[in-house]
């Protein structure tokens, strides 16, 4: 325990000033007592007691210091024994410029600390015993508004109040607090209302540009099918993969912004050409016309390694020409799907629903309201 | 009451199996290469649709509405995903085991049929249904009303009784 160390050490060290200075020193002793009794004082309060023990030898460091330039003030340019021995006026002069000096010793040392008027105790205060750091106060505690806040290394005194309001760890703890599962639907649903807004568009980018590849490999009056089938067979697959993931997205997010669950509110959105029971209904033909195009684009797909059953010879025309026309329907709805969700992108009813999943507190002191089990 | 870190994880695994289950309903076909490779993607989402079915059942027994007897409360809200849930998960092994039966022998040949091609359809677009239902059913669950007493609660339970 290098602080008890210190306590024994300093008083011999001091008593051995005391004894040298005679009493010029026991007057700097009474002082450096003093700010020691409140250092002590103050110890209880700084929660980190290796802080202390640094603090602790600067003072130490400083009281000797003080001696020193006491025992030089005793003796200035070393003629101090001369100047006792011219005679007593002499002897106050010096005696008062000590004080002076002194002083101004100890106010530079409380600059030097650093202690603000707050730290400081006017109230004349007697060290605390040793046995009754220990034992358990005998008095109550009082709360005081203050608490002591390390910043810069320094702890520094701050209303109980304002720290409250100003801790960022008081409020992180709050908005902790109010996060409920609630919140945590909404999130996971704006979040997929991105991924869905974002499949929208890329979606109606990607049917008409699919639509726009078969044309032109097919050829003017599809004369070129052979062409077709030979570049495109490696894309159909991929592209019928790429084509139902999207629109499963898409279908999913448009009918997100309707109440599917009541069917007449639907049916009447739908009469009243609300945009987003319209828009969810094109995605669903959409869905279902592009699956129903899986054999023919399996057909394709096979097309390298086909036989005489799978592609007879002059059968192409015959086989292309409705999945080219269900194709183009694809991406025309979903195009139309797309325009008619920019409109009013806004609309989600399921959304709206998570909103309202407020929990209204049953009044307990109202038993007037209570139903029998 | 549910706390909102245990929602979250368990809609974490909600939606990432959901995930899986749209990604082998997107690019199974893709994944032909070996029967084998096709059988332990089937098997694993037949597994992933069950999982989720278990895990909202769950947390609706957890609930407060159903732990004070109103079932019918959930039922009636929460009715279409569980009827979706039963028919998607038996038209997935159905077709499943239809396209493996006929792929299994050589895995890229023709197989399609015109009953394969309906339930292929079929299948797929009650697929979305289940994705859309099971999604917003997810979301319904981190309902605060449901797992504590409320004024909404005393309503419904007149309701109810009515």
């Amino acid at each position: 325990m290098p602080t008890v160390k210190s306590k024994k050490k300093k008083p011999k060290k001091e008593v051995n000033d005391g004894e040298e200075q005679g009493e010029a020193g026991q007057e700097v002793e009474m002082e450096v007592v003093a700010n020691r009794s409140r250092s002590n004082s103050r110890d209880p309060l700084t929660p980190e007691p290796q802080e202390a023990a640094p603090q602790k030898k600067k003072k130490k460091k400083k009281t000797a210091t003080i001696d020193q330039e006491v025992e030089r003030a005793d003796t200035p340019n070393g003629i101090g024994a001369d100047s006792v021995m011219d005679g007593e006026e002499t002897v106050t002069v010096t005696r008062k410029m000590k004080k002076k000096r002194r002083v101004k010793v100890t106010e530079h040392c409380d600059n030097d600390l650093g202690a603000e008027d707050d730290d400081i105790v006017t109230d004349a205060q007697s060290p605390i015993p040793q046995h009754s750091l220990f034992s358990a106060p005998s008095t109550h505690s009082q709360p005081v508004g203050k608490v002591f806040v390390e910043r810069n290394r320094r702890f520094q005194v701050e209303q109980v109040e304002h720290f409250r309001h100003s801790s960022p760890m008081g409020d992180h703890i709050d908005h902790r607090q109010i996060w409920t599962t609630r919140d945590v639907a909404l999130r996971v649903h704006s979040g997929f209302r991105v991924i869905g807004l974002f499949s929208h568009g890329f979606l109606a980018g990607y049917a008409v540009w699919n639509i726009i590849v078969v044309y032109v490999l097919a050829g003017e009056q599809m004369t070129t099918l052979p062409n077709l089938l030979q570049q495109y067979h490696l894309l159909a697959y991929p592209a019928q993969s790429l084509l139902y993931l999207l629109l499963a997205i898409s279908t999913v997010s448009a009918f997100d912004r309707v109440n599917l669950a009541k069917a007449s509110m639907a049916l009447r959105g739908f009469l009243t050409l609300d945009p987003a029971v319209l828009a969810s209904f094109l995605y669903f033909i959409a869905l279902i016309l592009s699956l129903s195009q899986q054999m023919t684009s399996d057909r394709i797909n096979l097309y390298p390694t086909a036989n005489k059953t799978l592609w007879p010879p002059g059968s192409e025309q015959q086989i292309l020409q409705p999945w080219i026309v269900v194709n183009l329907v694809v991406a025309l709805l979903v195009g139309l799907a797309w325009a008619i969700v920019s409109t009013q992108p806004d609309i989600d009813y399921t959304e709206e629903f998570l909103m309202t999943m407020e929990v209204e507190e049953y009044p307990r002191g109202d038993e007037s309201l209570e139903i029998p089990a | 009451m549910l706390q909102a870190s245990n929602f979250s994880l368990v809609l974490l695994i909600q939606l990432t199996l959901l995930a899986y289950d749209l990604f082998v309903n997107s690019f199974s076909e893709l994944l032909r290469g070996a029967p084998v490779i096709q059988l332990v993607l089937f098997i694993i989402q037949d597994i992933a649709i069950l999982f989720n079915v278990i895990i909202i059942l769950l947390m609706m027994f957890n609930t407060y509405v159903f732990q004070v007897g109103l079932v019918s409360l959930l039922l009636e809200r929460f009715r279409a995903l569980l009827i979706f849930s039963a028919l998607y998960l038996t038209l997935s092994i159905c077709f499943h085991c239809w396209l493996l039966n006929l792929r299994w022998l050589e895995s890229n040949h023709f197989v399609w049929t015109d009953g394969l091609q309906a339930l292929f359809v079929f299948q797929r677009t009650v697929a979305v249904l289940y994705y859309y239902l099971y999604k917003r059913t997810a979301e319904y669950m981190g309902d605060p009303r449901l797992y504590k007493d409320s004024l909404w609660l005393r309503d419904a339970f007149a309701r109810a009784r009515q």
